[in-house]
C-alpha cells in the first residue's frame, strides 16, 4: 500500500514549547470556558483512549478494559503554541488548568515558519533587574539637609515641556507690574506638565475602549484630581470629536512617517478650540530601533481607517525611516518647521529617537535648533503592538546611560535647563512606575513617558518579559487592550481603565514624594540630581557618573 | 505644712545660670519641701519640668526671659505660671503640669504633650500643638490660646484638645495659620474666628454640639480667670455659632473616602462626554452596543459556534475513489438492516461494482481509508464483488434526448449506463465484436474471471441502451452520429501502440496486440521460450504473467527507470518468477540469435519481445473540431468537455489511468450532458476531504485477530468510522456541558443535531469529541 505511514517523524512534542499547559483531570468539569476563551487555540478538547488489562483471579485471567475519556489537550503545533496568557486559568471555576513557563523550550528554533520571522507585541523578553530597578535613593537628608515629609509637606511635582530659554535670554523687562515684550525674538512656548507622561500608544494598536480609557482619565487628571498628566496621540491620527475639544491641549500630537491621520487633524485645525500640549514627531521608537511600524490589515476597521484617513481593510505601514529626510539637519529642521508653522508656532515640538549611541549628534543638532522644544528618547525596554522579535530583544540602547550621556552633554553646554529630555522605555517594568521615574529624572531626564506599564496596570495585560501572551500585533489581545474585534475589545470598560489610570497617578505621585522628600527636594523636580543616586556596580557607577554604593 | 516659698535666681551677679545647675536647684528645692517657687529666669531650658510633687502642688512662677521647653516633662501637681512670653516648645512632652503663660508662645507650644494645660494669655507660633495625644489613663491634654496661633497647627494630632479664641488676631481673615492639621488622627480644635483652609485629607470642620458647646463654656471662666482675660468671657461665650471645631476622620471614614472624589463613570456623563459628544470620542464610527461583555459568552457575541457540518466533506473513501461511490453510505445502510439497498446503492455509480471494485480496481478508497491508519481499512472489494448478482436497476422515465457513446470499454459502458438510468435513449457503438473494451481483451482471466465480467455486461445490456457491436466509426459515420444525437460521447479507449524504434523492433510484438490474441483464444506457443517485455508497468505485467501461462520459461522484464507496476499486478508476476531489471536501454534485438542486447553492453535471451510502453488513441475519425493534444489525446477538461460543444470524450482517450478513472469520468461527463440537456446548473460532486485528524479512531478498538474467516459486509459495516457523516451516536449531546445541542427529528425519520446558541459558549468540545467529525468550529461574523 505505497509509502510507509510516518508517524513522529519531523514532529515536535510539547517540550519544546515556551509554556506546558498543565491541565488536572481530577479538577476539570468539562465546562469548556478554558478551550472558548483561549486566544490561540493552543487548548482543545479531545478524546483519548485508556486501555488497560486486569488479572484478579487465582490463574493469569487476562480481562480488558477500554475506556475513551475526553480532555483538554494541548496543541503541539507551534502555530497554535500556548503563550501562556493565562486567560484559561483566569475563567476556570476549578483551578484545573494553567499554563507554565517552560524553561527548556526552544521556541525560537521554530517559529520561522515559512521563512518568516517571528513577530509579536510586548518588550524586549529580559526578565532580569534593568539598570534602572538597580538605581538607588542613597540620599537621605535627616540631619543634614531639611529633611521634608511627604505627607505633611506641600509638593510641586513638576516639569516644563518645551524649550526655557534662561531668563537673561528671555526679551521681557518689568513694567508697571507686569512682563512687556521688548523685542521680537522668538520665545518659545512652554508647557508645565506632570513629570510622567503616557506615551505613544495610537489609535489602532490599541482598542477604542483602552484609548477613550487613557484619554479620559488623562482628562480627569487634569480637570478633577489637579494632575497636569498629558498622553502622546501615536501615530493613528485623533478622533475629530477630540481634536475639537477643549481637552486636546493635554494630548501631544505625534506625527510619523505614516502620516496617519494627519489629513484630519489639519482639515479640523480651523476647528480646534485648543491647542495640543505638543507635537511629537516620532523617528524611532526604543522597541524596534531602525524598524517602522505595522497595523495588519485586519485591524484597520472601519473605525480605523476614519480616524487614520484610508481605506479599511488595507496593511499600512509606517516606513522605518521618513521618506523625504535626507540628512539630520534637514531631517530634524523641516520637521519641527512645519509642525511649529502649522500651530502658530505657539505649540512645543520635540523629536522622538530610540535610544542610540547616536543620540548625543541629535541633541547637539536640537540644541542648536531655536525651534526645537526637547528630546524624546525611548530605551530598548519600550514596548510595541508589533515588531519582529529580533528588533526588539537585540536592538536599542538601555535607557539609563543613554539619557545620562545626553545630559551631561546640556550640562558642558550649560543647557542643561533649557532642553528637557524625555525618557522611556522601561520604566515600570518591574512595576516600580516612581522608582524608575525618579531615577531618570535624576539622572538627567525632565520627563518620561510610559506604555507597557499602564497597560499592565490599568487595563491587567498578561505581557510580560517570559514572552508571556505578547499577542499584541495578531488583533487576538485576550484582555481587548490591543485588538479591534468588538468580541474581544469589549471585554475592557474604559472606565474602569481610566479609574485604574488615575490611581496608579495618585499613588505614584505620593511615591515620587516618598522619594523626593527625605532628599529635600520639594518645589523643582530634581532633574540630574545624581549625587543622590547610587548604583551598586562599579562599572555601571563610572557608565553613569553616579557613586557606587554597596 | 506650711507653703515653703523660695526664689532661684537664674542671674547671680551678672553671671549666668545654666540651664543644668538651674534645675539641679530647682530640683533640691523641691526635695527640700519648696512648694511655691519663684524663678527669675534668664533663659534656661526646661525650667519647671520633672518635678513629681509629693502630696502637696508645687506652684512656679517664673520671670525674665524664659528659655525653650518651659515645664518640658511637666508632672500631676505641678503649676507654671510665666509672667510674661515663653520661648519654643513651651510644654513639651506635658505629662500633667498647669501652664500658664500671661504673653505670647513662640514655635510649637505644647508638641507632643500628653496630659496637663497650657493656657496662653496672648497666641502661639508655628506648629503649636503637634503630636499631642490622649492616653486613655488620663485626661485629654488641653492647649488653650486666647488669639490665634502660627502656620502648621496641630500636625499630626493624635488626641487632646486645642481651644483658639481668636480674639485681637494678628490675622482677622486666618486665626489657625497656613495648613493646620496635617496628619491629625485624633482629638479636637475648637475656634472661632475665620480660617484659611486646613488639611481635608485628615479633618473635617464641623459645628459645635450642644455638649461641645457645654463643656467649652464650663471650662471658659477658669482660662480666662488664669489668664486674667475674664471681661471676654461674655462675648467668647455669647453663641455656639461663632465657636466651629476640627476633628479627625475616623481610620474607617478615611478609608471609605479613598479613592476618588469624582467617580469615571460621573465624570465621563458630566464632562468628558459633555464635551467630546455622547457616546465618547468614538461614537460616530461604533456601530454595536457599548456595553461590557464578558469572557464567555453565548449567541451573537460567542467568538466561535459550532456547526453540524454533516456530510459536508468527503469521507476519504468516497474522496478517492473517482467514481464518488459512498462507502460510509454503503455502510450506514447495512447498519441500519438495510443490506440490500446498501448493495444496490453502487449501481447507482457504476455499471460494473463486481468486476472493477470487487476484481480489478486497485481500491484507492481502501488504500485511503481512515480505519486503515487504525487497524486495516474496510474491505470495499469484497463489498463490491457483493454486486454480482443484483438485478438492473430500473431507468427513470424517457427524456426524450438520444445520445451517443463511441466505445464499449468501460467509459463508454459507464456514461451509457448513467444516461440510461437518468432516462435518455443512448446508442452505444462498438468496434469489436463484443462490449468491455480492454477489460474485455486485455485483462488476464486469472485477474478478472470472465463469467464475473459477462454477468454485469448482461445486467447493463438489461437498462435499454441499444448496442451496435463491431461498428466501427469513421469520420462519415462520426459525422452521421454526430447529427442525429444531442450529444456524443466519445470513448474510444487508447488502442494504436507506441512504437520504440531500435535494430529489430520490428521483430517485437505490441503488448496490447499479445494480450488481445489471448483473451480473444489465439494462444501463442511460448512452451520453454524466453520472454522480453520492455515497459515494466501494469500492462507489462499482465503480460509477463500471460506469458508464463503460455509455457514461457522465463519473462524479464526491463524498463529504462524505476518500474511504475504496483499492487496485485506486480504481485502476481513476481510471483509467476518475472524478473524485473532496470535501467535497461535497449540497442537491437537479433531475432536470429534471439538476443536483445542493451546500452550497457548488457544482454538477454529472447525468443519472444513483447513492447508494452502504452498506447494512444485512434482518433482519426474526430472532425476538426474535435482537438488532441501533441501525443494523440483527446483534450477535454475535468468535465469531458471537448472542443466541440457537444461533443464529450473520456477514458482512456483522453489520458492513461485505471479503470476507475474511466468509470468516473463516465459518470461525470454523464451529469454535465444531463444538466445541459435538462436546463440546470451542474453541481460539481467534489466536496473536500475531511482530514484524517478530525475522525476520532480512539473510540475503536483495534481488531485484534485480523479479519480471517468469511467476509461478512455486517462487520465491516460495524467497523466503519463514519467519517464526516453522522452516526447518530449522541456522544455531543451528552458532552455538551451547557447542554446547548439536542437531536431532532424530522419529517421523514431523517434527523439533524442541532444548537441553542443562546446556551452554547462555544468551547468547541462538540467538535472536539465527535467521532465522525461532523461538528465544526467556524468563526462566528
Amino acid at each position: 500500500m505505497g509509502a510507509l505511514n510516518l508517524d513522529f517523524n519531523h514532529s515536535i512534542s510539547l517540550r519544546e514549547f515556551p509554556y506546558i499547559v498543565r491541565w488536572r483531570d481530577d479538577r476539570c468539569k468539562r465546562c469548556g470556558k478554558c478551550t472558548a476563551v483561549c486566544p490561540v487555540k493552543a487548548i482543545e478538547p479531545a478524546v483519548q483512549l485508556q486501555r488497560s488489562v486486569h488479572s484478579a483471579g487465582p490463574v493469569p485471567e487476562p480481562k480488558a478494559e477500554r475506556k475513551v475519556v475526553y480532555v483538554v489537550r494541548q496543541v503541539a503545533d507551534m502555530e497554535r503554541y500556548c503563550t501562556g496568557c493565562g486567560a484559561c486559568t483566569l475563567v476556570c471555576p476549578n483551578e484545573a488548568i494553567e499554563p507554565e513557563f517552560n524553561l527548556q523550550h526552544k521556541f525560537l528554533h521554530y517559529k520561522n515558519r515559512a521563512g518568516e520571522p517571528y513577530k509579536r507585541g510586548g518588550r524586549r523578553n529580559d526578565p532580569l533587574t534593568s539598570t534602572l530597578d538597580r538605581l538607588k535613593f542613597t540620599r537621605i537628608s535627616m540631619l543634614t539637609d531639611p529633611a521634608l515629609d511627604a505627607g505633611r509637606h506641600e509638593f510641586r511635582i513638576r516639569t516644563l515641556l518645551g524649550r526655557n530659554l534662561p531668563a537673561e535670554e528671555l526679551p521681557l523687562v518689568a513694567s508697571g507690574g507686569r512682563l512687556v515684550v521688548t523685542n521680537d525674538t522668538f520665545i518659545p512656548p512652554v508647557r508645565e506638565i506632570y513629570p510622567i507622561m503616557i506615551g505613544s500608544m495610537s489609535i489602532g494598536a490599541l482598542s477604542p475602549p483602552m484609548w477613550e480609557g487613557l484619554a479620559s482619565a488623562v482628562a480627569y487628571l487634569n480637570e478633577v484630581a489637579g494632575m497636569p498628566v498629558v498622553m502622546c496621540s501615536g501615530e493613528g491620527g485623533m478622533p475629530p470629536r477630540l481634536l475639537k475639544s477643549r481637552y486636546l491641549k493635554y494630548f501631544i500630537l505625534q506625527i510619523a512617517s505614516g502620516y496617519f491621520g494627519w489629513d484630519e487633524i489639519i482639515h479640523a485645525l480651523p476647528h480646534m478650540v485648543e491647542d495640543p500640549a505638543a507635537i511629537e514627531i516620532k523617528y524611532g521608537q526604543g522597541a524596534k530601533p531602525g524598524d517602522g511600524g505595522l497595523l495588519m490589515s485586519y485591524k484597520v476597521l472601519k473605525l480605523i481607517a476614519g480616524i487614520r484617513g484610508v481605506p479599511m481593510y488595507v496593511d499600512l505601514a509606517s516606513p522605518p525611516t521618513h521618506q523625504t529626510k535626507y540628512s539630520i539637519e534637514e531631517a530634524v529642521a523641516k520637521m519641527i518647521q512645519s509642525m511649529s508653522m502649522a500651530w502658530g508656532f505657539r505649540v512645543p515640538v520635540f523629536p522622538k529617537i530610540s535610544g542610540t549611541k547616536t543620540a548625543r549628534a541629535v541633541l547637539n543638532n536640537l540644541a542648536r535648533n531655536p525651534y526645537a522644544g526637547g528630546l524624546s528618547i525611548d530605551g530598548e525596554d519600550g514596548g510595541t503592538g508589533a515588531a519582529y522579535n529580533v528588533s526588539m530583544d537585540k536592538m536599542g540602547h538601555p535607557i539609563a546611560s543613554n539619557i545620562r550621556d545626553c545630559y551631561l552633554d546640556l550640562v558642558r553646554q550649560g543647557k542643561q535647563n533649557e532642553l528637557p529630555l524625555i525618557a522611556s522605555g522601561g520604566v515600570g517594568k518591574k512595576g516600580n512606575l516612581a522608582a524608575n521615574a525618579a531615577a531618570l529624572i535624576m539622572l538627567g531626564a525632565s520627563a518620561v513617558s510610559i506604555g507597557k506599564y499602564i497597560m499592565q496596570a490599568a487595563a491587567d495585560c498578561f505581557g510580560d518579559e517570559f514572552n508571556r501572551c505578547n499577542l499584541c500585533n495578531t488583533g487576538r489581545c485576550p484582555r481587548g487592550i490591543t485588538t479591534q474585534d468588538p468580541k474581544l475589545y469589549r471585554r475592557l470598560d474604559p472606565d474602569r481603565v481610566a479609574e485604574r489610570v488615575v490611581d496608579v497617578f495618585k499613588s505614584a505621585d505620593v511615591e515620587l514624594k516618598k522619594i523626593f522628600a527625605p532628599m529635600g527636594r520639594s518645589t523643582e523636580l530634581p532633574i540630574g540630581m545624581s549625587d543622590g543616586l547610587s548604583i551598586d556596580d562599579k562599572a555601571m557607577a563610572e557608565r553613569l557618573e553616579i557613586d557606587y554604593a554597596c | 505644712m506650711p507653703v515653703k516659698k523660695i526664689t532661684i535666681e537664674g542671674n547671680i551677679d551678672g553671671k549666668r545660670l545654666s540651664s543644668r545647675v538651674l534645675e539641679e536647684r530647682i530640683q533640691e528645692a523641691v526635695k527640700d519641701g519648696a512648694s511655691d517657687i519663684f524663678v527669675r529666669a534668664d533663659g534656661q531650658h526646661g525650667i519647671g519640668g520633672r518635678i513629681w510633687p509629693v502630696e502637696k502642688t508645687v506652684r512656679i512662677t517664673v520671670t525674665g526671659p524664659v528659655g525653650q521647653r518651659l515645664g518640658s516633662m511637666g508632672m500631676f501637681g505641678t503649676e507654671i505660671t510665666v509672667k510674661g512670653n515663653a520661648s519654643d516648645d513651651a510644654g513639651w512632652v506635658n505629662c500633667g503640669a498647669k501652664i500658664t503663660v500671661l504673653g505670647d508662645v513662640t514655635n510649637g507650644a505644647h508638641n507632643a504633650a500628653a496630659q496637663g494645660t497650657l493656657f496662653v494669655q496672648g497666641g502661639g507660633g508655628a506648629r503649636c500643638d503637634t503630636m499631642t495625644k490622649h492616653n486613655p489613663r488620663f485626661d485629654p491634654p488641653e492647649s488653650w490660646y486666647f488669639r490665634d496661633v502660627g502656620d502648621s497647627f496641630s500636625e499630626f494630632k493624635a488626641g487632646g484638645i486645642a481651644v483658639v479664641c481668636g480674639v485681637d488676631p494678628r490675622d482677622p481673615e486666618n486665626i489657625l495659620g497656613y495648613r493646620p492639621c496635617v496628619g491629625m488622627v485624633g482629638g479636637t480644635i475648637y475656634f472661632r474666628g475665620q480660617i484659611k483652609g486646613f488639611s481635608e485629607n485628615d479633618v473635617k470642620l464641623l459645628p459645635l454640639t450642644p455638649q461641645d458647646w457645654q463643656w467649652l463654656k464650663e471650662r471658659m471662666m477658669p482660662y480666662l480667670k488664669a489668664i486674667d482675660r475674664t471681661a471676654c468671657y461674655g462675648e467668647l461665650t455669647a453663641s455656639p455659632e461663632a465657636w466651629r471645631k476640627l476633628i479627625a476622620y475616623t481610620p474607617a471614614e478615611k478609608k471609605g473616602r479613598l479613592g476618588l472624589k469624582l467617580s469615571l463613570s460621573d465624570f465621563r456623563n458630566d464632562m468628558w462626554e459633555k464635551e467630546v459628544g455622547a457616546g465618547g470620542i468614538f461614537a460616530e464610527y461604533i456601530t454595536h452596543e457599548r456595553t461590557t461583555l464578558p469572557y464567555i459568552t453565548t449567541g451573537a457575541d460567542r467568538r466561535n459556534r459550532p456547526v453540524w457540518a454533516n456530510e459536508k466533506y468527503s469521507p476519504p473513501c468516497a474522496y478517492a475513489c473517482p467514481t464518488h461511490i459512498p462507502s460510509h453510505k454503503r455502510t450506514a445502510l447495512i447498519r441500519q438492516g438495510h443490506l440490500k439497498e446498501a448493495l444496490e446503492l453502487v449501481l447507482q455509480y457504476s455499471p460494473l461494482p463486481a468486476t472493477v471494485c470487487g476484481q480489478i480496481c486497485p481500491n484507492l478508497c481502501m488504500q485511503s481509508c481512515t480505519r486503515g491508519r487504525l487497524d486495516r481499512p474496510l474491505n470495499i472489494k469484497e463489498l463490491g464483488a457483493l454486486a454480482l448478482n443484483l438485478p438492473a436497476p430500473k431507468p427513470a422515465k424517457k427524456t426524450g434526448y438520444r445520445i451517443a457513446v463511441i466505445g464499449g470499454g468501460p467509459a463508454g459502458l459507464s456514461a451509457a449506463w448513467q444516461l440510461a438510468l437518468k432516462g435518455h435513449s443512448v446508442d452505444l457503438y462498438e468496434a469489436e465484436g463484443r462490449l468491455g473494451g480492454k477489460i474485455e481483451l486485455c485483462i488476464p482471466r486469472q485477474r478478472l474471471p470472465h463469467r464475473i465480467l459477462l454477468k454485469e455486461l448482461s445486467r447493463f445490456k438489461e437498462i435499454g441502451v441499444k448496442t451496435y457491436l463491431g461498428e466501427k466509426i469513421d469520420r462519415k459515420g462520426f459525422e452521421k452520429i454526430y447529427k442525429a444525437h444531442d450529444a456524443v460521447v466519445v470513448a474510444v479507449g487508447a488502442h494504436k501502440p507506441r512504437e520504440l524504434k531500435f535494430t529489430g523492433s520490428e521483430h517485437s510484438v505490441p503488448a496490447i496486440e499479445f494480450l488481445k490474441g489471448i483473451n480473444t483464444g489465439k494462444l501463442p506457443a511460448l512452451k520453454g521460450k524466453d520472454v522480453v517485455v520492455i515497459g515494466a508497468g501494469n500492462v507489462g505485467m499482465d503480460v509477463a504473467v500471460q506469458a508464463f501461462d503460455c509455457g514461457a520459461k522465463s519473462v524479464t522484464a526491463i524498463d529504462i527507470q524505476e518500474p511504475a507496476a504496483f499492487g496485485k499486478e506486480l504481485d502476481d508476476a513476481k510471483e509467476k518468477g518475472t524478473k524485473i531489471l532496470w535501467p535497461r536501454f535497449t540497442e537491437r534485438y537479433d531475432r536470429k540469435a534471439k538476443k536483445i542486447y542493451f546500452k550497457d553492453g548488457s544482454s538477454l535471451n529472447a525468443d519472444l519481445v513483447i513492447v508494452s510502453v502504452g498506447e494512444t488513441p485512434l482518433v482519426d475519425f474526430l472532425p476538426q473540431s474535435m482537438h488532441t493534444d501533441k501525443s494523440g489525446w483527446i483534450a477535454v477538461n475535468g468535465l469531458g468537455q471537448s472542443s466541440d460543444a457537444k461533443v464529450f470524450a473520456i477514458g482512456d482517450a483522453t489520458r492513461p489511468g485505471l479503470v476507475t478513472h474511466a468509470i468516473g469520468q463516465g459518470r461525470v461527463a454523464a451529469s454535465v450532458i444531463h444538466s445541459e440537456l435538462m436546463h440546470y446548473d451542474y453541481v460539481p460532486e467534489g466536496k473536500q476531504v475531511i482530514p484524517y485528524e478530525r475522525i476520532k479512531s480512539e473510540y475503536y478498538d483495534v481488531c485484534r485477530f485480523g479479519s480471517g474467516g468469511k467476509f461478512k459486509p455486517q462487520e465491516e459495516a460495524a467497523i466503519c468510522m463514519s467519517c464526516a457523516t453522522c452516526r447518530d451516536c449522541r456522544m455531543c449531546e451528552a458532552v455538551c456541558y451547557s447542554g446547548a445541542i439536542s437531536r431532532m427529528e424530522k419529517e421523514g425519520g431523517s434527523y439533524e443535531y442541532v444548537v441553542d446558541d443562546d446556551k452554547c459558549i462555544g468551547c468547541g468540545f462538540c467538535a472536539g469529541i465527535c467521532p465522525c467529525g461532523v461538528w465544526e468550529m467556524v468563526e462566528n461574523a
